[in-house]
């Protein structure tokens, strides 16, 4: 009985003493006092959120089947975003000067997504068949090594033809902003959260409703079973490339319209923080993929304005181990894998 | 058949002018290298080729003229950009200069660029007894006698440079904030890199010193592609003004995003932000009415060098920036101090042409140049500049966009 009570009180302390240094360090008292900043933060994450749950879900659909890490992953979703650009270009616009609405704004974006989409799925379902097929059936962190070969000469191609400069992306939506609770809600995030929703709602109904939806979620519990079921694997694993890079050149366009720029080195960090969001939410969950991206989305934002954006990374990464400490597998994650 | 007396004549008198021919060949062949280091690749890719451009007109302008005293001038360009970090890379800028002080026939150097590449080179520059020109670096540590054991472990100053430093640059600008635009307050950036923070603490000192309040100062990753959470942060703190210390790689970002969501708020930032790189990427209506600063006074509509700025565009196609003034009179230095060691007999080695650099005093474009104990120059000038937009111009040319405000107030 007496220990009980020492470790009642010993956490007591250690709460006590969290409490006093998070009212000391962070700015959590102030901001109770302005729930506007914290309303405007939290639409911030979630626009970042969604960014990074599109390019989770590209990771997780691979690894889920194919117990492999796509690095090249992060460089698909950079020049998805080069791809939209330049299917705005061909329509004829350049910066963020032309203004459309309405139905012309819609089939200009549709065209742009379309292009987007369509390229960088395509550049996926051409990498899976010329680097890693070769490769299928060999045990170890050849692929994933081999992947990150990839990941170099994409990110080399567009660094030696299109140049080391900040492109300006060309943008004809509207600066529309309303005005909720004394937040601001631009135009563009709008766009982001509807996209988003769509294309994880689409994605969802593809895989539990569809016959080659089936056959994934089959081929990544099993894929010896599944051969024998009759299923063939290398179109599921074609097909969860190109959707997973399909998604990563939506995120691309979405990236290009809500920041004005895109660069060679934009797979960079949304790709680190996507693949923690993956990791995060249960690497192989595409409910963990986007659940774990806004998350991370919101720990960004909140992280920045309580404590300071110098510690965002520190902050993220910090979370993410103690979450895998006492998750292994993530928050929606399955048993561990078998291989790396 | 020739005769005995025909050979006995004509063969020493052949001997002769071929030793005579085969010796002006050889001086001929006498000739010094001079390095460039900027870095070509990433973000300010192209404010380092103006810079370059700018140096190797004064170089090229010799050559023409048969070199100096005798000898030509050869040029090493090397890049110390590299595609990882997209920008400078200060390891990149340590390899070249291992690479200049291996080659024995590199005298003098100008460059780098950026003071992170120049935190790196300092230390292996000083042990080769190499001197570089900066025509840009404008951190105050690396020429700095509290941190000589640092940055020149030999004892000899080889950093020299033809723009003063941040220790003037950021107060001075801080000065002008508080008297001539009468800010109150004010949030501070800076970029992480060498420079940035340099910049950013040299301005934060001066402000709490002249009683411009500072509410807080945070650190951007240049490689991140969000501000909004700082800007957002920084728009619920009010300030008047926001004072950004960095380059290009966040610079671009940061005015793009700082334009949606701080459009009343005063914003400045060193010579950073006076770059074409900065200008091309932001773009206008983003950067309109930002202010700049550079550590060098404002010579362009200096009437003598308007046929300069002619020649220039003329030969490269485009306008030069303030550093490529710089980088001409930083090799106008080197180039004399060639000249006056050559014309003193003694022998043009690093040694010599560090020493002659050292002693100059030589007039160029911004005026008599010369340097301090440490290799800084000896005049503080800090220019004030402030965006217009003039359509007549393209975006990124910086001298017609960027109108000349001032000196700013001088430090006490």
């Amino acid at each position: 009985m007496r220990d009980r009570y020492w470790v009642k009180l010993s956490l007591a302390a250690v709460l006590a003493a969290i409490v006093f240094l998070v009212g000391k360090y962070t700015s959590v008292i102030w901001i109770l006092g302005e729930p506007h900043v914290l309303l405007q933060q939290v639409i911030n994450g979630l626009s970042l959120g969604a960014m990074y749950a599109l390019l989770a879900i590209g990771f997780t659909l691979v690894y889920g089947i194919m117990e492999l890490i796509n690095f090249a992953h992060f460089n698909v979703f950079m020049i998805g975003s080069f791809l939209g650009m330049w299917a705005l270009e061909f329509l004829g616009l350049s910066g963020q000067s032309r203004v459309l609405t309405g139905l012309a704004l819609c089939g200009t974006l549709a065209f742009a997504f379309a292009v987007a989409m369509l390229g960088s799925g395509v550049l996926g379902v051409a990498i899976e068949r010329i680097a890693l097929r070769p490769l299928r059936g060999i045990p170890g962190t050849t692929g994933m090594i081999t992947t990150i070969g990839v990941s170099y000469i994409l990110f080399n191609i567009i660094l030696l033809s299109a140049g080391a400069d900040a492109k300006n992306y060309p943008n004809p939506m509207p600066n529309l902003q309303w005005q909720v609770a004394g937040a601001v809600v631009d135009l563009r995030e709008v766009l982001i959260w509807g996209i988003s929703l769509i294309l994880m709602a689409g994605l969802q109904l593809f895989v539990s409703r569809t016959r080659l939806g089936k056959a994934m979620r089959a081929t990544a519990q099993d894929s010896e079973a599944a051969r024998m079921m009759g299923i063939d694997v290398d179109r599921v694993i074609a097909t969860a490339f190109f959707l997973g890079s399909a998604l990563a050149g939506a995120a691309a366009l979405i990236f290009g319209l809500y920041y004005n720029y895109t660069s060679f080195l934009i797979g960079y960090t949304a790709g680190l923080r996507a693949f923690t969001a993956a990791v995060l939410g249960g690497i192989g969950s595409i409910t963990g993929a986007m659940v774990g991206g806004v998350i991370i989305g919101l720990i960004e934002t909140l992280g920045g304005q309580l404590i300071a954006v110098r510690w965002t990374d520190v902050i993220i990464f910090s979370i993410l181990v103690l979450v895998l400490v006492y998750a292994p597998t993530g928050l929606f994650g399955r048993a561990a894998p078998t291989k790396s | 058949m020739p005769t005995r007396r025909a050979i006995i004549v004509q063969l020493p008198a052949a001997a002769f002018t071929g030793a005579l021919i085969a010796r002006a060949a050889m001086a001929a062949d006498k000739s010094v290298t001079i390095g460039i280091n900027v870095p070509l690749t990433g973000s300010d890719a192209e404010t380092a080729a103006l810079i370059r451009d700018g140096a190797m007109i004064a170089v090229e302008d010799a050559d023409a003229q048969g070199g100096v005293a005798g000898y030509k001038i050869e040029v090493t360009v090397l890049d110390d950009g590299t595609a990882t970090a997209g920008q400078y890379d200060p390891a990149q800028a340590a390899t070249n200069a291992r690479k200049l002080v291996a080659d024995k026939a590199v005298v003098a150097a100008i460059g780098p660029q950026m003071s992170g590449s120049g935190k790196a080179m300092a230390p292996i520059l000083s042990q080769g007894n190499l001197a570089t020109i900066t025509p840009s670096s404008t951190n105050p540590d690396i020429t700095d006698p509290k941190f000589a054991a640092q940055f020149r472990p030999a004892g000899k100053a080889i950093y020299f440079r033809t723009v003063t430093t941040d220790a003037y640059q950021g107060p001075n600008m801080a000065n002008y904030f508080a008297q001539t635009l009468k800010i109150k307050n004010v949030y501070i950036l800076d970029d992480s890199g060498a420079y940035g923070v340099g910049m950013a603490d040299a301005f934060e000192a001066q402000a709490k010193k002249i009683g411009l309040t500072v509410l807080g100062h945070d650190q951007l990753d240049p490689r991140e592609a969000d501000y909004t959470t700082i800007l957002t942060k920084i728009k619920s703190l009010n300030p008047d003004a926001l004072y950004f210390g960095g380059t290009s790689l966040a610079g671009i970002k940061l005015v793009k995003q700082s334009y949606d969501v701080l459009p009343k708020v005063v914003k400045g930032g060193g010579d950073g932000v006076y770059s074409a790189a900065l200008l091309k990427g932001a773009g206008y209506p983003a950067i309109e009415g930002w202010y700049a600063t550079i550590a060098a006074p404002y010579i362009a509509d200096n009437p003598d060098v308007a046929p300069w700025v002619k020649r220039f565009e003329a030969k490269y196609g485009h306008g030069p920036t303030s550093y490529s003034f710089t980088a001409y009179d930083a090799a106008l230095v080197i180039l004399d101090a060639i000249k006056r060691v050559a014309e003193s007999g003694k022998p043009v080695n690093r040694d010599t042409v560090r020493d002659a650099i050292q002693s100059a005093n030589v007039k160029t474009l911004q005026g008599a140049v010369s340097f301090d104990e440490n290799g800084d120059i000896k005049d503080r000038t800090v220019s004030v500049f402030r965006y217009q937009h003039n359509d007549k111009y393209p975006v990124d040319d910086v001298l017609h966009q960027y109108k000349y405000l001032g000196v700013a107030p001088q430090t006490a």
